[in-house]
């Protein structure tokens, strides 16, 4: 069933679509070549800004280094068990939110006000309850995570069609039976949405925690090569830093296109 | 003029034969709004006997859906009770098949898979009831589409996959409420003829629900005629057009006496 209509045909959209990608190429070369070039001219302090060209030699030798794999292992491990922690924890809270009414009245006003606090302020008191290593950057990132991925189970599992639940009562289904076959189902598209935001607040909790204090990790890597002054470094962990939240995104976007293919899309 | 067609309701149903399938005994049903309390029904007595085809029509808020969902067994009436073969109807029954206004299909399943569906539920093996599942969704017409997803199918594609999920259990009952609504005419017309063949054939026994009075008088053998503020029946007409019914069924100028009268029971209701 192809949608065709008189005024942008099939060649003409895909003519378009190709226009915009070589515009976005376009962009993203002119940002390079103006940060490349921006440093040269004097304009901007090649201290503050060093050129496009520093940062990728930085970024190659970087990764060349000894220590190197070591900071990057501590930091992914912080962001995959924070995020596994987090999306469990919420979808767990989410679920018995949901199916159970009580729960939910005694329960929402502390979620809303906790919603509501800019969770980044726990990261000092994190580091002094569960110290300098990887364990307060793993409950940083939790606490971040886990509210987008509560908040959309609820909201998936509130939003079920009445006629889905009714035809499943007029088959006599229980309560497990409607769970599982229409209900859960029925709202994983929206709580994939959440689990996809989790993943992005997992990466930022997992660095702020490090920011905060540690001795390892790429955040403690970023903040010593910035009090060192040397910003082609810092640039260079910022880029893997960038890939790693990218990879993550976009393979949790192929996961959702895989899995939830009846996701309406636009 | 005093119809002797018409049947006024008060009539004793202890008198009802022993065809009757279902009846309903002076049931009301209250609900109770912030607004204050609606009277949705107001002692509603009435009979459907075996392999009729009983169509509930009024204008909206005159309980027709309200009767069909406690006929269904899923809303407890406020009084009176729902019988089913002279039991009181407590909870819905897998003799009672439901249809929506729209199919209620789930994306992620098959027509096939959701036509298993209440298999499933049932706790019946569904490989026991797969070919039994394929001979109906031949039947309604969608041979082709047994592994397409429900957003692949047009609006009465989808109606006729419901149409196969409810048929497949072969309900003695099909209950339905405003199953065509969502239609165009065209498919509508195409969709209420397909219905009547097949539970016809079947001797199936059927409530349909509309505010369509053409739809309801061609396919009915009783049409109950409910007015709103309170819900109640203000009267039942019999048709008895001769079946098989046609299009060319409309052109009967006995067709056109039965849609005036179903008219004057509504009133000035509409």
């Amino acid at each position: 069933m192809k949608h065709v209509d008189q005024w942008t045909d099939n060649t003409t959209q895909r003519r378009q679509d190709w226009y915009f990608r070589l515009g976005a190429i376009g962009i993203g070369i002119a940002i390079l070549a103006l940060w490349e070039v921006l440093p040269l001219t004097g304009l901007v302090n090649p201290i503050i800004l060093p050129p496009f060209s520093k940062v990728a030699v930085a970024l190659f030798t970087l990764m060349q280094q000894p220590f190197f794999p070591g900071h990057l292992a501590v930091t992914f491990n912080e962001i995959i068990i924070g995020f596994i922690i987090g999306t469990l924890l919420g979808l767990g809270i989410g679920i018995a939110l949901a199916v159970w009414p009580s729960a939910k009245r005694l329960a929402y006003p502390f979620v809303v006000g906790f919603q509501a606090i800019p969770k980044i302020v726990f990261a000092p008191l994190f580091i002094a309850w569960f110290g300098f290593g990887q364990t307060s950057k793993i409950v940083m990132a939790v606490v971040i995570a886990f509210f987008p991925v509560l908040i959309n189970t609820m909201v998936g599992l509130e939003s079920v069609p009445s006629d889905a639940r009714k035809l499943m009562r007029s088959l006599k289904a229980t309560p497990l039976q409607i769970f599982w076959k229409v209900s859960f189902l029925h709202a994983l598209p929206i709580i994939f949405a959440g689990v996809q935001a989790a993943f992005t607040f997992a990466v930022i909790g997992a660095i702020v925690g490090e920011f905060v204090g540690s001795q390892e990790g790429l955040g403690y890597l970023l903040n010593l090569y910035n009090f060192q002054l040397r910003i082609d470094r810092a640039f260079a962990v910022i880029v893997i830093l960038a890939t790693i939240g990218a990879a993550g995104f976009f393979l949790l976007e192929w996961a959702d296109r895989k899995f939830i293919f009846w996701r309406e899309r636009s | 003029m005093p119809n002797p067609k018409l049947q006024l309701v008060e009539a004793p149903v202890a008198g009802a034969s022993d065809r009757s399938v279902i009846n309903t005994r002076s049931i009301s049903k209250i609900f109770s709004l912030p607004e204050g309390p609606v009277t949705a029904l107001r002692d509603v007595n009435i009979t459907v006997s075996k392999g009729d085809f009983v169509s509930f029509v009024g204008p909206s808020g005159c309980g027709k859906s309200t009767l069909l969902n406690i006929i269904a067994g899923l809303l407890p009436p406020t009084s009176g009770t729902a019988e089913l073969y002279g039991e009181a109807i407590t909870s819905p029954s897998r003799r009672m098949g439901f249809m929506f206004q729209t199919a209620v299909l789930l994306p992620w399943r098959t027509v096939e898979g959701n036509v298993l569906l209440p298999a499933e539920v049932y706790g019946m093996d569904p490989k026991a009831v797969r070919d039994k599942a394929r001979s109906v969704i031949e039947a309604v017409g969608l041979k082709d589409f047994i592994k397409a997803y429900p957003k692949q199918l047009s609006g009465g594609m989808q109606q006729r996959v419901a149409l196969a999920r409810v048929l497949t259990y072969e309900p003695e009952i099909l209950l339905m409420d405003e199953p065509f609504g969502a239609l165009d005419e065209f498919t509508r017309e195409a969709m209420n003829l397909e219905l009547m063949r097949i539970t016809q054939s079947a001797g199936i026994t059927c409530i349909f629900v509309t505010h369509n009075i053409t739809e309801a008088v061609f396919l009915s053998d009783k049409v109950v005629v409910m007015t709103p503020r309170p819900g109640k029946v203000s009267g039942v007409v019999d048709v008895t057009l001769p079946r098989p019914r046609e299009i060319e069924t409309m052109k009967d100028p006995a067709f056109a006496d039965l849609i005036f009268e179903v008219r004057n029971l509504l009133g000035r209701h509409i």
